[in-house]
């Protein structure tokens, strides 16, 4: 059965599910939807996600999105991934899908408030909106110290205290990865406070890698891109 | 009884996890976190849930929150729970896990958003807010619609086009029944429209009768004291609680 993710690499839960695929050797075909064109917005992909949102598979005739469930799905349907991704026990399947369900309302909006507020708006024609990029980064400032002091744990370098990573590490990884996206300085201000978070995304790329790296790949090119789109702005408005 | 369920009947995941247990005759010992009062920001909650939010659990020793979190917990651990409160079928699961996603981001936070800048903020402290209200009504507006057009597609009478509620149809109907405590004439504004969703919401209170409509009384009583407070002109300060 053929699988197939539609996804673009700016955007942060698509680029959970590939490197997830690729850590886990799952033969897949990547379709790449660009948002920056609008292809989201096709007649063609809402037949495939009437959300209009990347990324979403289709395997066989079986369409799924949400990339939480696009996870959880892959975990479970395809025998060779190691089952410390998707734990079996129940009890600590709830934790993963808890930490889950808390990153959407948390981290990812925190995260997409600021970042996208801040900067990725200009590759979509819209204008930076300070007030909300503000907002964003107290909740994603929160949202991190809330890592640090809970969901990071004794036991283990991972989420939950595990010895090893689910899928809620690299969805949650690769949100903060999306300030690669933006300003080093914005950053550097917002990730220094939070040392054993930083040291955590090193454990998730070395322990997804080298995919982790090459997918994310495309964050240089990008960040230089809007760079230019926020001088040209800046020069607009002066 | 080692389930412990914390919850305040004002909160729409609250009363999801309630009324799952009850209907699927799940013992445990319901304790009531009175938002209004406070007691969900108490050191001794905090121990439960340092999210200080409800709904939480804890079954033994074993502590949990998030609501969909905690259903999915509930129907795997518990014996004798029907299949279609959260299937074995990967494909079924997947889907739920998708609406459930979906949720969070659409139907919940238009709705929350909706209630509380246009009826519950005076009784937080917190003024109303007709312009986040109006925004917040048209997420909640364009999520209703999606229901309707997408996530009731299929022969059944309930999401996904199945025939008996999942945890899902749960969930999302909870949320909605927060639409009881705004004005009549809003409410049928922004429901109206959506003849099947009304249907399904109907549905999904039958298939977990009588328990639905008796978890949900609260929602009854505190309206008439809005609505009262509301007549003779104040701020409804006392009256209602939660941070919803």
């Amino acid at each position: 059965m053929e699988l197939k993710v539609y996804s673009d690499r700016l955007s942060q839960p698509s680029r959970t599910i590939l490197i997830f695929c690729k850590a886990n050797g799952i033969e897949f075909e990547e379709v790449k939807i660009d948002l920056g064109k609008g292809q989201h917005l096709s007649a063609e992909y809402a037949a495939l996600n009437p959300m209009k949102q990347v990324p979403a598979i289709v395997h066989g005739d079986f369409k799924l999105f949400e990339s939480h469930a696009i996870l959880i799905y892959l975990a479970s349907a395809f025998p060779g991934v190691a089952h410390h991704w998707y734990p079996a026990d129940i009890r600590e399947r709830a934790k993963v899908h808890a930490v889950l369900d808390w990153h959407h309302t948390n981290l990812r909006r925190g995260s997409i408030g600021f970042i996208f507020n801040n900067t990725v708006c200009l590759a979509f024609g819209i204008p930076v909106n300070p007030v909300a990029a503000a907002k964003g980064e107290k909740l994603l400032s929160a949202s991190l110290a809330r890592i640090e002091s809970f969901w990071l744990q004794e036991d283990g370098p991972f989420l939950l205290g595990n010895a090893k990573p689910t899928i809620a590490d690299l969805a949650l990884v690769c949100e903060i990865m999306q300030l690669e996206a933006g300003d080093k300085d914005d950053r550097d201000r917002i990730l220094s406070p939070h040392k054993r978070v930083v040291k955590w995304m090193e454990d998730v790329k070395i322990a997804s890698a080298p995919h982790f790296e090459e997918v994310h790949a495309i964050m240089g090119p990008v960040r230089d891109k809007l760079k230019q789109l926020k001088i040209q702005a800046i020069e607009k408005s002066e | 009884m080692t389930l412990t369920v914390f919850a305040d009947r004002m909160s729409q995941p609250s009363r999801a996890i309630i009324i799952f247990c009850k209907v699927n005759g799940i013992d445990f010992e319901e304790v009531r976190i009175d938002l209004s009062k406070r007691q969900h920001l108490s050191p001794q909650f905090q121990e439960i849930n340092p999210m200080k939010k409800v709904p939480a659990i804890v079954d033994g020793r074993f502590k949990l929150f998030e609501s969909h979190a905690i259903l999915i917990y509930l129907a795997c651990s518990f014996p004798g729970i029907a299949d279609h409160w959260y299937p074995a079928d990967l494909f079924l699961r997947a889907k739920i896990h998708s609406v459930l996603d979906w949720h969070h981001s659409n139907l919940r936070s238009g709705a929350a958003g909706y209630v509380l800048n246009s009826t519950l903020g005076p009784a937080l402290g917190l003024p109303l807010n007709p312009e986040a209200a109006a925004k917040s009504e048209k997420l909640l507006s364009a999520s209703l619609g999606k229901i309707e057009s997408f996530w009731l597609k299929g022969r059944g009478r309930f999401l996904l086009g199945s025939t008996q509620p999942s945890i899902a149809d749960l969930s999302l109907v909870c949320e909605i029944m927060q639409l009881e405590l705004v004005d009549e004439k809003d409410r049928e504004r922004i429901l109206g429209p959506h003849k099947r969703v009304m249907k399904w919401v109907a549905d999904t209170k039958n298939a977990t009768s009588p328990h639905f409509d008796q978890v949900h009384s609260v929602l009854l009583k505190v309206k008439e004291k809005l609505q009262s407070k509301k007549a003779i002109g104040e701020t409804s300060q006392n009256v209602l609680p939660s941070k919803l």
